[in-house]
C-alpha cells in the first residue's frame, strides 16, 4: 500500500510472547501518521498484546518494531510519553482516591520526568485535556463517584494530557450503557479528527466503529488482515477467525447467525 | 503532668513516636493504595530476625534488621513481578521463616536478653540519644525520598502498568518504595516494635481514607493522624503507666473506627446518584 504520510509505528515480522507460548507471530503491519485503526479479532486472539508491544511494555521475541524513528528492540524506550493509552476497564481500581484533576495530571508525570514537579503549564494543559472530553465542570469530583462513561472520558482526558501522537484505546467502550458507548467512540473520532491522533481502537464492536476508521487490522495470533473495513468484513476472511457462524446481513451487520432458528 | 515534659527521656520519646508516627503514617499512603499492607507486617518480623541475629552474635541489630528487611522486601517485589505466585504467599511464607529464624536466634542466645523484646514490644520511653539520631536521619532520608518521587509513587500506587507505558520508571520506583517501607520498619522497631509497626503503617492511611479523595489531602491526614496519635499514645504511657505501643496502636484503631462511622464517602456513596 503506497501511503503518502509518514509511517509511525511498524511491525517487521515481529513476534510477541515466550518462547513455547507465542501470543501474535510474525506480524508484519504499517501504520501510517493520522490513521484511525480499529484492532478486531476473537477473545485471547492478541489483541492486547499487540497494544502492549506499541506501549513499550513488551519487545518482540522475533523481528523488530519500529516506533517513531526508534527500533524497540529494547525496552523502555523514551518515546512512550508520546503514546497515550486507555487500560482496559477493570484494572484500574475506580474507588481510589483520587480526583479528576489529579488523575488527568499523571498523564504529564512520563513527559515531566523524575525529580520535576508540574507547574502552572501542566495545570493547563491538564485543564484544556479535560475541556477536550467535555469534563472540565467534574474536575474536582472523586473519580470513584462518577459514571462509566464519564470516567472513561477522565481517562481519555489523562491520555490527551500527555500530548500524545498515537492514542490506544483497548475496549474503551466494556461495560458502558449502547448511548454511552457511542457517545465515547464519537469522542474518540472528533479527538483524531481534531487533534490529528494515530488511533488505535480494540474493540469487539466491529458494527459499531466499522463506518469510522480507515482500517481494520484482524488478529488471530497472526494477522489476518489489515485492510479498509469493505475489505475485511468478508464473510471468507471472517469465517477464518470467527467461525462460520459470523455471518453479514443484508446491511451490512456483522452478526452471529441464530443457530437455534437456523435449525 | 507538664513537669513530664521537663524530662529528658520524655522529650526524646516524644520526639521519637512524633517521627515515627509521621513517617509510617505517610509511607502507609502508598502501602495502602498499592495493596501492600501485609508486606509491612512479614518486613517486621523480618527485621525482628536481623535484630535476633545482631544480638547473638554481637553485630550491629539495627543494620542487621537492615539487610533482613532489604532482603524480605526485595525478594517479595521480585517474586511479584515474575507472577510466580500471589504476593500474600510469598510474603506469608518469608514472614513464617524469618519468625522462625527469630526464634531460632533467641533460642540460641544462652540467657534472656530483654532488649531484644524491646524490638519486639517497643519502648519508646527508652529511646537512648544515639537512637533518636538514627531515627532522625533515616526519617530525613526515607521522607526526603517520598517527596523527590511523590508524584511517581502515587502513579504506580494507581496502576503501575498505566505509570510504566506513560514513560514513568514504574518499576524502579515499585522497589524504591519497598525499599523505604523496610527502612521505615527498621526506624520503628524500637519505638513501636516489631508487632505493632505495622498497625502504624496501615492505621493512619486507612483512617485517612475514609476521609477524602484527593490524594494529597489524603498524605496530609494520614500524617496528622499518625503524628497525633503516637505522641498522644506516649503521653498516655507515660501518665497510666501502660506500655508505649500499645497505647499509641489501640488509640489509632480507636480514630478509625470513629472514622468509618463519621466518613464522608459513606454519606456520599449513600447518596450518590447513579449518573451518566
Amino acid at each position: 500500500m503506497s501511503d503518502p504520510r509518514e509511517p509511525i509505528i511498524r511491525f517487521d515480522h515481529a513476534s510477541f510472547g515466550f518462547p513455547g507460548l507465542i501470543a501474535l507471530s510474525d506480524i508484519s503491519l504499517t501504520i501510517y501518521e493520522g490513521e484511525f485503526v480499529g484492532v478486531i479479532g476473537p477473545n485471547g486472539s492478541g489483541k492486547t498484546t499487540l497494544c502492549r508491544a506499541v506501549l513499550g511494555l513488551l519487545a518482540p521475541v522475533q523481528g523488530h518494531l519500529h516506533i517513531f524513528d526508534c527500533a524497540c528492540d529494547k525496552l523502555r524506550c523514551y518515546h512512550r510519553a508520546k503514546i497515550g493509552y486507555l487500560p482496559q476497564k477493570g484494572v484500574v481500581d475506580r474507588n481510589f482516591p483520587v480526583t479528576v484533576l489529579e488523575t488527568v495530571m499523571m498523564g504529564r508525570y512520563g513527559a515531566l520526568g523524575l525529580f520535576k514537579r508540574p507547574g502552572r503549564t501542566d495545570h493547563a494543559i491538564a485543564l484544556e485535556a479535560l475541556a477536550q472530553v467535555g469534563m472540565e465542570a467534574h474536575k474536582d469530583d472523586a473519580l470513584g463517584l462518577l459514571s462509566g462513561g464519564q470516567q472513561q472520558r477522565v481517562f481519555i482526558a489523562r491520555a490527551l494530557a500527555q500530548h500524545p501522537k498515537v492514542l490506544i484505546l483497548d475496549e474503551p467502550t466494556t461495560g458502558l450503557d449502547i448511548t454511552t458507548q457511542h457517545s465515547v467512540i464519537e469522542l474518540v473520532q472528533h479527538l483524531h479528527h481534531q487533534l490529528k491522533l494515530t488511533v488505535l481502537l480494540i474493540t469487539h464492536d466491529i458494527n459499531m466503529i466499522r463506518s469510522k476508521v480507515d482500517r481494520l487490522v484482524l488478529l488471530k495470533t497472526r494477522l489476518f488482515a489489515a485492510a479498509p473495513p469493505a475489505e475485511v468484513l468478508k464473510p471468507e476472511i471472517l469465517h477464518q477467525v470467527y467461525g462460520k457462524e459470523l455471518v453479514i446481513t443484508e446491511n451490512d451487520l456483522v452478526i452471529v447467525e441464530d443457530y437455534h432458528h437456523h435449525h | 503532668m507538664l513537669d513530664l515534659f521537663a524530662y529528658d527521656f520524655m522529650q526524646r520519646s516524644l520526639l521519637a513516636a512524633a517521627m515515627v508516627g509521621g513517617l509510617c503514617s505517610v509511607i502507609g499512603v502508598f502501602v495502602v493504595l498499592r495493596g501492600l499492607a501485609f508486606v509491612g507486617a512479614g518486613t517486621s518480623h523480618a527485621a525482628f530476625a536481623g535484630v535476633a541475629l545482631g544480638y547473638l552474635m554481637g553485630w550491629p541489630p539495627l543494620l542487621l534488621a537492615i539487610v533482613f528487611g532489604l532482603a524480605t522486601v526485595w525478594i517479595t517485589g521480585w517474586v511479584e513481578e515474575k507472577g510466580r505466585m500471589k504476593l500474600d504467599v510469598s510474603i506469608g511464607i518469608l514472614y513464617t521463616t524469618t519468625m522462625a529464624l527469630a526464634i531460632l536466634f533467641i533460642g540460641l542466645m544462652k540467657t534472656y536478653n530483654a532488649e531484644v523484646y524491646g524490638y519486639l514490644f517497643g519502648s519508646v520511653l527508652s529511646v537512648t540519644p544515639e537512637e533518636l539520631r538514627i531515627i532522625g536521619a533515616l526519617s530525613v532520608l526515607v521522607l526526603g525520598f517520598i517527596l523527590v518521587f511523590s508524584k511517581e509513587l502515587y502513579f504506580i500506587a494507581f496502576d503501575q502498568e498505566m505509570a510504566e507505558a506513560s514513560g514513568v520508571p514504574a518499576r524502579q520506583i515499585f522497589f524504591l518504595l519497598l525499599t523505604l517501607v523496610a527502612l521505615t520498619v527498621v526506624v520503628s522497631l524500637k519505638t513501636v516494635g516489631a508487632i505493632l509497626v505495622f498497625a502504624m503503617i496501615l492505621i493512619p492511611a486507612s483512617t485517612a481514607y475514609q476521609m477524602t479523595h484527593s490524594l494529597r489531602t489524603l498524605t496530609l491526614y494520614s500524617a496528622i493522624i499518625g503524628i497525633s496519635t503516637s505522641v498522644a499514645g506516649v503521653l498516655i504511657s507515660a501518665v497510666w503507666d501502660v506500655p508505649s505501643g500499645p497505647a499509641i496502636v489501640l488509640l489509632a484503631t480507636a480514630m478509625f473506627f470513629i472514622s468509618l462511622f463519621f466518613s464522608p464517602k459513606r454519606v456520599t456513596r449513600a447518596a450518590a446518584p447513579h449518573a451518566h
